[in-house]
């Protein structure tokens, strides 16, 4: 059994270089929240994506093989690492964007179409392969369900506690 | 029969957790929350889908009950674990705290294990219970480390 990888090729080429884009990202743009905010979404995000892939896409229900095998492999990891910032980036522009009542439904929306289409490109780069019956437009309820919780969590928490730097 | 029992239990921990009084901000919770559900999901994974120690249920009911004890039990009740340890004035009640949180997760895994939720392959008990403690001072740990580098400021409104 390989912990790291199976073979060492598209996908985690591809992981390495998304990683590399999503956290050079994240510190190219100016620090917003307090530090303990920051680091709260990006474990909020990181938490999601392994309760999902570990609930949904491993066990009795696996809809989804990760990184060419159903093994736990080093390039998993990384891949739930991608969510942190993906995470932070939500709620950094949700923030930036002032998204209120009016706006809410077509914020999310546009997340939403972000976060499938960018699982389709997982697919396409061989990251993710569905199975099991599992088809892309299931996602749509996934991320629904995760951009809306990430946002209304960040009202609750903004509306406790100073977030803002 | 097991998916009930597990229901019905992880109802009942995050209606303690809603009606305790807090001790720690919902940011910390929310942390606590998230670090404990990343260990306890990553580690099932590991000893059960990995190494073979323990094998899951294919029953989709009683596989349902397994999700809850990993994914809303043992997180919630670390939760509560937490706030009444840091309530606790003493290290006596600290300790009693954490034994009778750790008692109430091995109770929990005895009857995943009578109702066929899992079977120990080359495992048992004792390492659940190193491992459960291991859990709590994880939890305490991490609670004490966002305490001292966090300056949390509380709105008042």
């Amino acid at each position: 059994m390989n912990f790291l990888w199976q073979n060492f090729d598209k996908n985690e080429i591809s992981i390495l270089i998304l990683m590399t884009i999503a956290y050079a990202l994240f510190f190219v743009l100016p620090f917003k929240f307090k530090r303990e905010i920051t680091w709260l979404l990006m474990l909020l995000g990181f938490t999601i994506g392994v309760f999902f892939d570990f609930t949904i896409g491993g066990g009795l229900i696996d809809f989804f093989t990760l990184n060419d095998t159903n093994h736990y492999e080093l390039f998993d990891f990384c891949y739930y690492l991608i969510f942190a910032p993906f995470s932070y980036f939500f709620i950094y522009f949700y923030d930036m964007f002032n998204i209120h009542k009016k706006t809410f439904i077509f914020y999310i929306l546009l997340w939403v179409i972000v976060g499938v289409s960018m699982q389709w490109v997982f697919t396409k780069l061989g990251i993710v392969e569905f199975q099991n019956g599992y088809k892309i437009p299931f996602s749509f309820a996934v991320f629904l369900t995760t951009q809306t919780f990430t946002a209304l969590y960040f009202e609750l928490i903004r509306s406790r506690f100073q977030v803002l730097k | 029969m097991a998916f009930t029992v597990f229901f019905v239990s992880a109802w009942l921990i995050v209606s303690i957790f809603t009606i305790i009084p807090k001790r720690l901000t919902l940011i910390e919770n929310t942390f606590i929350f998230l670090t404990t559900s990343v260990i306890s999901i990553n580690w099932t994974w590991i000893i059960n889908e990995e190494l073979k120690y323990v094998k899951i249920t294919e029953d989709p009911a009683n596989y349902a009950g397994f999700l809850f004890f990993r994914s809303v039990i043992i997180p919630t009740l670390l939760m509560v674990q937490l706030n009444l340890y840091s309530a606790s004035s003493s290290t006596i009640k600290k300790g009693l705290v954490i034994a009778a949180s750790v008692i109430c997760l091995l109770l929990l895994t005895i009857s995943s294990r009578v109702l066929d939720i899992s079977t120990y392959k080359d495992w048992n008990l004792g390492f659940d219970t190193v491992y459960y403690v291991f859990l709590h001072f994880f939890s305490i740990g991490v609670w004490k480390i966002i305490r001292k580098f966090t300056h949390i400021e509380v709105k008042h409104s």
